[in-house]
């Protein structure tokens, strides 16, 4: 009888140990913010941002989730110094006045057991909007050298840069904006 | 008609002259040419990677729907955003890349343009890596001709994209602890007439 009450409350101790929220820090090694812009209606420009942070909370048992992640908007990298240069300065990402672009989320979609959205708004040059980014993929399993838990995937988003008040090179260089985004997150 | 006769000559003459010139040669814009790849991390995010140095031509006949395209790569300028990992790829594990000799570079030969109307659809070719040529064939997701505002030349490009097993190549580091084989390669393309 007590032995039976034991493990009941040992259950229920692991199952609100399942349900608490675990933390888990960006991994920038493995953490990639890239947007693909169409040129002159033939191929598509890609640049990607190499200085980011965040941290995301996720109770996976609750669906419930938190995500924040800044990118360095100096650090972006094209692979053609001059278009970098263009690119930080003031008609475009602005660099200087506005340092750090972020996307903040609290509300995690999900489809069944499948992470679906990350839904948060998205700040660029001081003007936020509502962004959704879709999850092409996304799992969490032990880390294959590290004894830590591992989450990660595959997101993308599409936005107007015209919303956020980059209206430079239209239409030539489009208006829309792909996001691509690779996440992998370690366990606190 | 001894008026005509010349006239004549000078018509065909003209004509041959413009059929020559529907067959272009076009330089590769390195600002806007650029191999980016991805692979799979563990199962579990797409990791991306492109290559900055890149040299090439494109001889393009749209009119006669025949092509031969000729891009360059130096592997050594492999950028992902995170040096160690850069030096990792340039490494005897994966490219190899510091002898600086021709085993350092990337070649794609693109001989058979296919088109749908009057775009490019398709291109098949070779690619040689370290040392080993094998078939590739880029599938075009766009491709378009315009005159270019800055230039006041014509420039032709699009998207093209593929998937390659790496290990074809000899490109085998890390398939045994669950580095994916398959890597696929997005590739941007702009030439300009010249």
């Amino acid at each position: 009888m007590c032995r039976g009450l034991a493990l009941a409350l040992l259950a229920c101790l692991v199952s609100a140990a399942h349900a608490q929220p675990a933390t888990y820090r960006i991994d920038p090694d493995n953490t990639r913010v890239h947007f693909e812009i169409m040129h002159f209606g033939t191929s598509t420009l890609r640049a990607r941002f190499d200085r980011l942070a965040g941290s995301i909370g996720l109770d996976r048992q609750a669906h419930r989730g938190e995500l924040s992640i800044s990118v360095d908007t100096a650090s972006v990298s094209s692979g053609t110094a001059p278009f970098d240069g263009m690119l930080r300065s003031a008609s475009l990402l602005d660099a200087q006045g506005s340092p750090q672009a972020w996307f903040v989320a609290s509300r995690f979609v999900f489809d069944g057991d499948r992470l679906a959205s990350v839904d948060g708004e998205f700040t660029l040059r001081g003007t936020s909007r509502p962004l959704s980014l879709r999850a092409l993929r996304f799992t969490c399993q032990p880390h294959p050298t590290l004894q830590r838990e591992l989450c990660g995937g595959d997101f993308e988003a599409e936005l107007r840069r015209s919303d956020f008040g980059i209206t430079y090179g239209l239409p030539f260089v489009a208006d829309r904006m792909r996001l691509v985004i690779q996440v992998e997150a370690l366990r606190d | 008609m001894n008026l005509r006769t010349p006239l004549i000559a000078a018509g065909l003459a003209a004509a041959a002259c413009l059929v020559q010139a529907e067959s272009a040669t076009y330089a590769i814009d390195p600002t806007h040419t650029f191999v980016t790849f991805e692979a799979l991390h563990f199962g579990t995010s797409t990791l991306r990677g492109r290559f900055d140095r890149k040299e090439g031509s494109v001889a393009f006949d749209r009119a006669g729907r025949t092509g031969r395209a000729e891009i360059t790569i130096d592997l050594a300028s492999v950028s992902t955003g995170v040096a160690p990992l850069d030096t990792h790829l340039k490494s005897r594990d994966f490219f190899d890349a510091g002898s600086g000799d021709a085993t350092s570079t990337a070649k794609f030969v693109g001989e058979r343009f296919a088109f749908t109307g009057d775009k490019v659809s398709e291109v098949a070719g070779t690619l040689t890596l370290m040392g080993k040529t094998m078939p590739v064939t880029l599938k075009a997701t766009h491709f378009n001709c315009y005159v270019n505002p800055i230039f006041k030349r014509e420039v032709c490009g699009g998207d093209f994209e593929t998937t390659i097993a790496r290990s074809q190549w000899g490109v085998s580091y890390g398939l045994n602890f669950g580095l994916p084989d398959n890597i696929r390669l997005l590739v941007q393309v702009e030439a300009i007439r010249q």
